[in-house]
């Protein structure tokens, strides 16, 4: 266990001694994957006592910023659940594990851990998020989907710390909606989950992006297709069945395992897609 | 055969508060928070069920946060205000929700009560008239395997009554057995 003075001196310690020293914040998958014997870390690099510098959700020219240390339970107190446009992120806390684990899950750990029952990486896909990431060489900002490039495995130097999350603002006619299916919804991964991005104007689809917790990789991604298919188009029931009937079995590759089957996850997805998208549909029009 | 040498860590010497008493105890970085209430301080309340955050039996109040102890190193709590089972109500006396459990018999094996109980205390330290539904998601990070559901949430709404009365603390020998 090291304890680092501040951001600099931490990355200067991980710098030396990664990949045998890896940083914990949260400590609520770290500590389980050591326990399990599945990870064998020498040294833990405690990020715990940076929080006064990294847990923040701020506005920062037309973006929004959400730095890496800001634990689930803070961002149910910061403006974005109160906003009807990242009412998103209420539905993933209101879905997410537990009321004690809330404070000690960090965003930025939801990434780090980065498997298909990783919520966060799943509503920030469809927010087109940028990842912030430090180390003693400087800053570099990396999209999402280029990040999280395999199951627990990120496209980062193990000296690399991420940062902070960054998105644009969204527009007033906008809005994102969570959806998790289970036969219960908390301290669980789901069968299926889905977040959705939706623009309209005047009915028609502006813009509309779509994430799954898997579309064809073991980690969450966006059903691109599906999205092209109804871009431009009426927002109608009858489009929406259109497409998750005849587009999105071309692109989703489901698995089956002993909780669900393959085919039973696919019809699922197509549910969840649906109401996703009417969700945000209702709270682009003012509901909830 | 050789037995393979296991380089030992050094020791950290930190400082918890538990229970409003400061507490300075040398700790391995490996230790959970968990491992040292329990075994170097003797706060025999804390119980360990999964290890891993599910069951929230060792749920304590770390900075005025419900935090599960088995998935905080001892290192991450230093210098943090802990309050565990034991600190809720002073020697000799009940608080109000052990009362009201005992009330509503929804004691079976009773594996659950600390966790159950911390939970409880952290929601009516904030909101002293619960709505069903508040109570529920508010337990709902602790399992209980003989199934009392129903009866906490009676009881911590009879909790939440008793100290909207003022009736905090009660005497642990006018409580019956």
């Amino acid at each position: 266990m090291y304890i680092p003075k501040d951001l600099d001196d931490a990355l200067e310690y991980l710098d030396k001694n990664a990949p045998d020293a890896i940083p914990i914040a949260g400590g609520t998958d770290v500590l389980i994957q050591i326990r399990e014997g599945k990870l064998k870390p020498k040294v833990l690099v405690d990020l715990s006592g940076l929080k006064s510098q990294l847990s923040y959700v701020k506005r920062v020219n037309g973006k929004i910023a959400i730095g890496a240390l800001t634990s689930v339970a803070e961002l149910d107190e910061s403006f974005l659940v109160k906003d009807k446009r990242y009412l998103g992120f209420a539905d993933v806390s209101a879905k997410f594990a537990s009321p004690i684990l809330k404070p000690l899950a960090t965003i930025g750990g939801n990434i780090g851990v980065a498997v298909s029952a990783s919520d966060y990486v799943t509503l920030l896909h469809v927010l087109n998020v940028q990842v912030k990431l430090v180390s003693v060489k400087g800053e570099r900002v990396v999209p999402l989907e280029k990040l999280v490039v395999e199951k627990r495995t990120l496209a980062k130097e193990p000296n690399e710390i991420i940062y902070e999350v960054l998105f644009d603002e969204l527009l007033e006619n906008s809005s994102t909606a969570f959806m998790k299916f289970d036969r219960r919804e908390m301290i669980i991964t789901g069968y299926v989950t889905c977040a959705t991005y939706l623009q309209l104007k005047n009915n028609v689809i502006e813009d509309v992006r779509i994430a799954f917790d898997r579309v064809t990789r073991r980690i969450p991604g966006r059903a691109k297709k599906t999205e092209d298919f109804l871009k431009g188009k009426e927002f109608s029931l009858d489009v929406i069945r259109q497409a998750y009937n005849e587009v999105l079995p071309t692109e989703m590759k489901r698995k089956s395992d002993f909780r669900a089957s393959a085919e039973y996850r696919l019809d699922m997805s197509k549910v969840m897609m649906k109401r996703a998208l009417l969700k945000a549909k209702s709270r682009i029009e003012g509901g909830v | 055969m050789t037995q393979t040498q296991v380089q030992e860590y050094p020791e950290i010497t930190i400082t918890l508060n538990v229970n409003g008493k400061d507490f300075t105890v040398n700790v391995k970085p490996y230790e959970r928070l968990i491992d040292v209430l329990r075994y170097k301080l003797g706060f025999l309340s804390v119980k360990e069920g999964c290890g891993r955050g599910e069951c929230g039996t060792c749920t304590v109040i770390m900075d005025g946060k419900l935090v599960p102890s088995c998935l905080v190193l001892a290192v991450q709590a230093r210098g943090k205000k802990i309050i565990t089972l034991e600190g809720i109500a002073p020697q000799g006396k009940l608080h109000a929700i052990q009362k009201a459990l005992l009330d509503t018999y929804a004691m079976q094996c009773g594996f659950c009560f600390p966790g159950v109980i911390m939970a409880a205390y952290h929601l009516l330290s904030k909101n002293q008239n619960p709505s069903e539904d508040e109570i529920k998601y508010a337990l709902s990070g602790n399992l209980c395997r003989c199934g009392s559901y129903l009866r906490f949430v009676k009881a911590v709404k009879l909790a939440a009554e008793y100290i909207r009365k003022g009736q905090v603390y009660f005497d642990l020998k006018k409580v019956p057995p």
